[in-house]
């Protein structure tokens, strides 16, 4: 008997039967357990993506390029929102202080103790005013 | 009974069912083949259950370029060398410890000789490893043996016969 017979004599004891319905309910669930485990992973790298992607989002958002210069940090004030501080307004709040200081210089009885005032919060421009008017 | 291109044209159009005759179909053949190769009923079913969840995924895309029979060998001999690298280093050791080797069936225990010969067969080049697993096992013809592993019958025999070669050195049986 030459070797490649006596190796499959070896093997000819193997055969056994198997419980063909058991095994393709095993098989069955297996294999949905995979696909659970598979949609499983892919919901986890989506959810990971969209995490990434705010986080990302988020700090292109607020990171606006921050300059550092002489010691000082700078930042862009490009998003801020136009309010009440921007130069038209600082230009109407110097229209309303005038007119504010023309008010307290009528209604005040003794001219003197306004222009004293005046003269503590250092507000200048009525009193040039009265001399462009002089 | 329809035939296999035919089931496997039903499970392409969502029929698991088909899929299913398949299993029955093969089953015998691939839980025969891993049931020679380990020895071991729980690891052969789990190896046919391995082939069985990788055709599962592939035959959704399986063009019918070769027979489901050839594909079905190709897929477990792959399952197989899978089997034989996890298990190199433990059967490397497990050869260490060998007893004096005989082929006489007088002298060894059937199945302790099973288990030294798939030994030896796991520590063969690649190649080889399949070819002989083919033949020793399924007794395949080397002209179905080359179709399977994508070579000429030649290379097969060629590979048959080294790795046979290598197996006796292994056994001890030959220097």
């Amino acid at each position: 008997m030459n070797f490649e017979s006596k190796i499959r004599q070896i093997l000819s004891d193997s055969d056994r039967t198997i419980d063909k319905e058991q095994f393709i309910n095993n098989l069955t669930k297996v294999r949905y357990k995979h696909q659970l485990k598979r949609s499983q992973s892919i919901s986890s790298v989506l959810a990971i993506c969209l995490i990434m992607a705010v986080s990302l989002t988020s700090y292109f958002e607020l990171d606006q390029g921050i300059i550092h210069s002489s010691g000082n940090y700078y930042f862009s004030d490009g998003n801020m929102f136009h309010s009440e501080f921007d130069q038209d307004n600082f230009i109407d709040n110097d229209y309303l202080l005038d007119d504010l200081v023309i008010y307290i210089m009528e209604e005040e009885d003794d001219i003197w103790t306004a222009f004293t005032f005046l003269d503590e919060i250092e507000f200048d421009n009525f009193i040039n005013y009265m001399e462009e008017e002089s | 009974m329809k035939k296999d291109q035919e089931l496997i044209q039903d499970f392409q159009n969502g029929n698991e069912e088909a899929f299913n005759e398949l299993v029955r179909r093969y089953l015998d053949l691939v839980h025969g083949f891993f049931q020679k190769l380990t020895n071991d009923e729980m690891e052969a079913e789990d190896l046919a259950q391995t082939v069985f969840i990788k055709l599962f995924k592939s035959l959704k895309k399986f063009r019918f370029e070769s027979e489901f029979n050839t594909y079905l060998y190709r897929v477990n001999a792959n399952t197989a060398n899978t089997y034989f690298k996890r298990n190199k280093w433990r059967n490397i050791l497990h050869l260490d410890q060998m007893v004096e080797p005989s082929f006489d069936d007088n002298q060894q225990d059937r199945e302790w000789k099973k288990e030294e010969l798939w030994s030896a067969i796991s520590r063969l080049p690649k190649k080889q490893r399949s070819v002989v697993m083919m033949r020793i096992s399924e007794m395949l013809p080397f002209k179905d043996i080359g179709n399977i592993l994508d070579m000429s019958e030649g290379t097969a025999k060629v590979n048959f016969h080294h790795g046979i070669k290598r197996i006796k050195v292994l056994l001890g049986i030959i220097e």
